[in-house]
């Protein structure tokens, strides 16, 4: 399950985790901006959720930073949801020269992120980051100290400090909008003033906005209690207690709104009064946590006392079957069956449910190919555009992550040595601009993500003698198409760069394979020459928990996970046939490769039957059929590694627990196919 | 200056091992620096671990033969749902290996990557608290798996050096 040691240094990791999630902010930032945007040069009213949804935006940004000890951004954030909360509670105008520099700044991050990893691009970014974060400053502080409007309303200055930031706000919004503000009184019975305050409130908001609700002081009988609501409406006084059929309320003018005559009432666009919180301090607290971030270690703790609940499950169904069984217990044996039945829908919601919570879209890597896609178009002078499809599909985080490399070395070869220059592929009759498409898609318990480009295509020749050369194969072998394709993938082809200028590819291939390979995926490709290259890559939904069927060979049992196996038959030992000392199988027309386990892992368990059971693995295309002496059902595994010195056994992808303590191992089909496919003849 | 634990079959927990090494006085000891041990035997001879290495010790349980691993590990064992390798200590240390019996042990040594690994032995014996002077250097050790000897009783014990014991990668 390891990846390659050489390639995980935790630093670099770390680094990798805080530029994904700083981009993913960054990302949203981008659009809310832009959205922003829009909304300010159509002059109408900016939306608050935007704000706030931004303000969180740097507030977490600034927080992650934090946790990675990256001060730079950490400080910038800083700035820049000061800016965001000026704007959010009104203290910044929509209209300053500082909401220019929220654009400014988001710029400034995208460097920044860029060079994350790199301590001296990092500090070059020192002044600059200074010098905006002073700019931000001083235009915050200009902004917050033009003009107090408030000073002119006619109002209780008492009711005026009673108010939270964010009613303020909301109140200098509706000033500025030119809106008519007023205090809206009324008297409640003690006993029913909750639900007289709704009523009321109700009514108002239909035709205006309640900035705050407050309890007035005042002379009140003892069973009653006054309030007092803040409004801004469109409609002036006369038109509010007209419009507002509600006997007991008062209604006094605070402040004269501008000329109303063509602004019809729009109830819908007004803003309701938020759920006040007894300080702006808590409201701010509260809206962060938003979402929770969790340890991908956690959820796999989860994840395997999920796992361990599922196959004690089982263990509870056996002992009902054998209540049942027995005559004398057959009646409590029914009721366990009643109760393990329940047990089993309910263990399955959770264990979807864990699943659920690991599963991300691919969009996240996909963002990540079109800026490295970008910047190559740049490096290389290609004109190449990037195509992307089904963003959407899900696959578990640890995969996801592991995917990002492979991903990104399939495409950076795609541009590199696919994609031909402008005037070659013009001289081709090709469309200038060469094209890249990925497309991920659901095929089973697998995805599927192919990466398609419009180049040139594999030169077979090239990579043939360039395999020769290397002494990987002699000038007389005989290759199929496919086995020639397939040579991308050998190791001594990826080590030299040379090679890449002639074949066309092959450029860490090897390492691609190796690490799809390490998740139970399989890599294959498929070129046509003058036409282009597709490489697919086939990957398991999740590694967490799946489905196992266990084969028996002699007295050892091995799991198989269920969603490598495409079927499995019990074969007579007459069918086999032989050719250069490898195994056959007539698969309704076709030649099966067939493979004993117990030869393939040395158990020196001898067929002493006629019947075998051929188990037909394969990942992607590829299939062979592994013989067995028997199947010993399906069961629900959690694939655990081996811990201990001897690392990497190849052939198995860990172990999982059946029954008591009993440990089966789990078959690495990848590395099964792999080996007997290429395996010239049997041992 | 060495001090040992009463010696006993029948202690069945580590807890009890380490809590009764704990609780020996430590007024009378000298300012030397005092190691704990875990004493093991191995084809009649007594071995050691230092204390620390050691995560736990439980009996002989199935265990699951791995292929391709080389022959020094037995295999693998679940241990509440942790798969770890077995290491048979005789066959590591060239001793002859022997069928598990009653008083065969797994010791569950922590490995220096957060992981553990078992170690096969034929019994457990006792922890042992030894004071620096009565460990010396071992000469013409073939596997290096013994650097040095602890003398108590009259008796050489061979401190097994884990770190190499435990480097089987190929």
């Amino acid at each position: 399950m390891a990846t390659r040691d050489s390639r995980s240094r935790s630093g670099r990791k770390a680094d990798q985790e805080f530029v994904s999630e700083a981009e993913e902010i960054l990302e949203r930032m981008r659009e809310d901006y832009a959205d922003l945007d829009d909304q300010r040069a159509a002059g109408g009213d900016v939306d608050p959720d935007l704000i706030n949804r931004m303000f969180r935006s740097a507030h977490s940004l600034k927080a992650l930073a934090g946790m990675f000890g990256l001060e730079s951004i950490q400080d910038l954030a800083h700035h820049l949801e000061d800016i965001l909360d000026g704007l959010r509670l009104g203290r910044v105008p929509m209209d300053s020269p500082c909401v220019g520099l929220i654009d400014e700044a988001i710029h400034t991050f995208a460097n920044l992120l860029e060079s994350v990893g790199n301590e001296e691009a990092l500090a070059a970014f020192n002044e600059p980051v200074e010098d905006l974060a002073s700019r931000i400053a001083a235009s915050a502080k200009a902004a917050a100290e033009s003009g107090d409007e408030l000073q002119s309303l006619d109002i209780d200055e008492a009711l005026l400090r009673a108010l939270t930031e964010y009613e303020e706000h909301r109140l200098r919004e509706n000033i500025r909008r030119g809106r008519h503000i007023m205090l809206v009184g009324s008297t409640f019975e003690i006993m029913s003033f909750d639900e007289g305050l709704s009523e009321l409130s109700d009514a108002i908001r239909a035709i205006g906005e309640v900035l705050s609700t407050l309890p007035a002081p005042g002379e009140t009988p003892e069973s009653q209690i006054r309030f007092s609501l803040l409004v801004a409406s469109d409609l002036d006084l006369m038109e509010l207690t007209a419009a507002l059929d509600f006997p007991d309320a008062d209604v006094q003018s605070v402040r004269e709104g501008a000329a109303t005559a063509d602004v019809a009432p729009a109830p819908s666009k007004v803003e309701p009064a938020p759920q006040t919180p007894a300080s702006s301090e808590q409201e701010s607290l509260r809206s962060i946590s938003e979402t929770v971030r969790v340890d991908i270690r956690k959820l796999d703790e989860l994840m395997n006392l999920v796992g361990e609940l599922v196959i004690q499950r089982a263990s509870i169904g056996e002992i009902a079957a054998r209540l049942i069984s027995q005559h004398e217990s057959a009646q409590v044996g029914v009721e366990l069956s009643k109760i393990h039945k329940s047990l089993d829908r309910k263990l399955k919601g959770i264990q979807s449910a864990v699943l659920e919570v690991r599963m991300v879209p691919m969009r996240q890597v996909f963002d990540k190919v079109s800026r490295v896609v970008r910047a190559l178009r740049r490096d290389l002078q290609k004109d190449v555009r990037l195509e992307v499809s089904g963003a959407d599909t899900e696959l578990d985080k640890l995969i996801v992550e592991e995917l990002v490399d492979p991903l990104m070395h399939i495409v950076r070869n795609a541009i590199d040595h696919g994609i031909e220059a402008v005037d070659e592929r013009v001289a081709a009759g090709k469309d200038a601009q060469g094209c890249i498409e990925i497309n991920a898609f659901q095929r089973g318990n697998h995805v599927v993500i192919a990466v398609r480009d419009d180049g040139k295509g594999i030169d077979r020749s090239a990579l043939f003698a360039k395999a020769e050369s290397l002494g990987l194969v002699s000038a007389d072998t005989e290759l199929s198409d496919r086995e020639i394709l397939n040579l991308v993938f050998s190791p001594g082809l990826s080590t030299q760069s040379e090679v890449s200028e002639t074949s066309g590819r092959g450029v860490g291939m090897d390492v691609v394979r190796e690490n799809v390979m390490a998740l139970g995926g399989a890599v294959e490709v498929e070129s046509i020459s003058g036409r282009g290259t597709t490489i697919s890559m086939t990957l398991p939904i999740t590694l967490a928990i799946i489905q196992s069927l266990i084969v028996v060979v002699g007295e050892h049992r091995f799991a198989i996970p269920i969603n490598s196996v495409h079927e499995t038959l019990l074969i007579d030992t007459s069918e086999i046939q032989r050719s250069e000392g490898r195994e056959i199988l007539n698969l309704r027309g076709d030649a099966l490769l067939l493979r004993s386990l117990s030869d393939e892992f040395e158990l020196g368990v001898l067929r002493d039957s006629e019947k075998q059971f051929a188990v037909i693995v394969g990942v992607g295309e590829q299939r062979i059929g592994l013989l067995v002496d028997r199947l010993d059902g399906q069961q629900d595994t959690v694939i655990k590694p081996i811990q201990g010195p001897v690392k990497n056994v190849r052939g198995f992808a860990g172990a999982t627990e059946l029954g008591d303590q009993d440990a089966v191992l789990v078959v690495d089909i990848s590395s099964l196919v792999d080996d007997t496919l290429s395996r010239k003849e049997s041992a | 200056m060495s001090e040992v634990t009463t010696p006993s079959e029948e202690v069945r927990g580590w807890d009890a091992l380490a809590r009764a090494a704990a609780n020996r006085g430590d007024s009378s000891e000298s300012l030397d620096e005092i190691r704990q041990l875990l004493s093991f035997e191995l084809a009649g001879a007594p071995y050691a671990v230092p204390v620390e290495r050691v995560r736990e010790i439980v009996r002989m349980r199935p265990v699951t033969p791995v292929p391709r691993m080389p022959e020094e590990v037995r295999g693998v064992i679940s241990l509440r749902g942790e798969m770890i390798e077995l290491i048979d200590l005789r066959r590591r240390l060239s001793l002859g290996s022997i069928e598990p019996d009653r008083r065969t042990r797994i010791i569950v040594i922590k490995a220096d990557d957060d992981e553990v690994v078992g170690l096969l032995v034929d019994a457990v014996r006792e922890v042992l608290r030894v004071s620096d002077e009565a460990i010396q250097p071992a000469t013409g050790s073939d596997t290096g798996a013994v650097s040095e000897l602890c003398k108590f009783r009259d008796e050489f014990v061979s401190m097994i050096e884990l770190d190499r014991v435990l480097s089987l990668d190929v």
